[in-house]
């Protein structure tokens, strides 16, 4: 739930990139952390095991600064990945005001990104939330690596719901701030 | 329950507020008070405790709390309304108000457990009416702050910060 402070005048959202293990969620925010001017972003915090798999969450605060007397922050988390996390996943989600759903393109990754994008349905009515009637943004990742799937092919398993996706290799920075600035301004047409 | 799409806080409820937690300070000698939301974002610090990060300390005690009502669940707990964070020098009580908020309360160890317990229920409760009103001016104090104008002023911002 977007936080609006009057006092203070500043305007709080939430965005979560959501996805199987490995699909780039945190790639993503590293790319707008060392992208974006270093007066608008905090530190980015990771939660992370030792071999660097998101644990917790990673977070990244950042402040788009003073808009018509209003000061806009937007805090991007993503979640762990893997199978064993999901309770985790439907804690970190709690009070997002949109979602990007990073998927890994590759062909033998289908089937857990369909898997994926059920369980966040799911946890999303479990949370009181229709995604059909949310800020929700897709992203087809990887799109470099040998073996991924046309995107009509994807958008047919994953995107039934027709939302906005963009095509990315996150790790070279290539949609990325394409997906954020869709989600973002999704969110505040829904404010 | 219709969800909310915002909260907004106003002056006068933030000032309410604040006077409750800096009673709440005194009453506990607590160091430092957070009042967030359960997403982590901050509404309110009062004190020091050389806190230097209060985003990320929000950010990590919401996920915190958020996962320790998850442990409940699958204890068949129906919920863990507060935690208790144990450090050697510094503790940190958090509480729910009214499945919205948390209240973070960071004391030492001269201060007692139970009293930080008994007088931060007597706060939740009065921060959960405080909340409920916050919750019934939302819709109507929207329409004064979020127009068109400001609409496409964020999105002129939006465009030109998250650019390739």
């Amino acid at each position: 739930m977007a936080l609006i402070n009057l006092a203070t005048r500043e305007i709080h959202c939430k965005i979560v990139y959501y996805g199987i293990g490995y699909c780039g969620k945190t790639t993503n925010l590293q790319y707008v952390y060392r992208q974006v001017p270093a007066h608008t972003k905090g530190e980015l915090l990771s939660i992370a095991t030792e071999t660097e798999r998101t644990l917790f969450f990673d977070f990244l605060p950042l402040d788009l600064g003073s808009i018509d007397g209003f000061r806009m922050r937007f805090h991007l988390y993503t979640v762990p990945g893997q199978v064993l996390y999901e309770r985790t996943r439907i804690a970190v989600l709690n009070g997002a005001d949109g979602i990007v759903f990073v998927v890994d393109s590759q062909a033998d990754k289908l089937e857990e990104n369909f898997q994926s994008i059920i369980e966040l349905e799911r946890h999303m009515r479990a949370l009181g939330k229709d995604l059909g009637n949310y800020p929700f943004v897709i992203q087809w990742n990887k799109r470099d690596m040998p073996n991924v799937l046309p995107v009509p092919v994807l958008e047919r398993y994953l995107n039934r719901r027709n939302v906005p996706s963009f095509e990315a290799i996150a790790v070279r920075g290539t949609g990325v701030f394409p997906t954020l600035r869709c989600t973002a301004k999704s969110i505040m047409s829904r404010l | 329950m219709e969800q909310l799409s915002n909260l907004i806080v106003s002056d006068a409820e933030l000032a309410i507020i604040a006077t409750l937690i800096s009673r709440l300070m005194a009453e506990t000698n607590a160091s430092y008070i957070m009042l967030l939301d359960k997403s982590g974002q901050v509404i309110l610090t009062q004190g020091h405790a050389g806190i230097h990060d209060a985003t990320a300390l929000g950010a990590l005690l919401a996920g915190a709390f958020s996962s320790s009502r998850h442990v409940a669940e699958l204890l068949g707990e129906r919920d863990f309304k507060a935690i208790f964070q144990q450090g050697t020098q510094e503790n940190i009580y958090t509480a729910m108000v009214e499945d919205q908020w948390l209240l973070v309360i960071v004391f030492d160890k001269i201060t007692h457990i139970g009293l930080v317990k008994v007088l931060a229920k007597k706060a939740t409760e009065e921060l959960g009416r405080v909340l409920a009103r916050v919750r019934a001016d939302s819709t109507r104090l929207k329409k004064s702050i979020v127009n068109v104008q400001f609409r496409s002023s964020i999105e002129d911002t939006i465009d030109l910060l998250f650019r390739d």
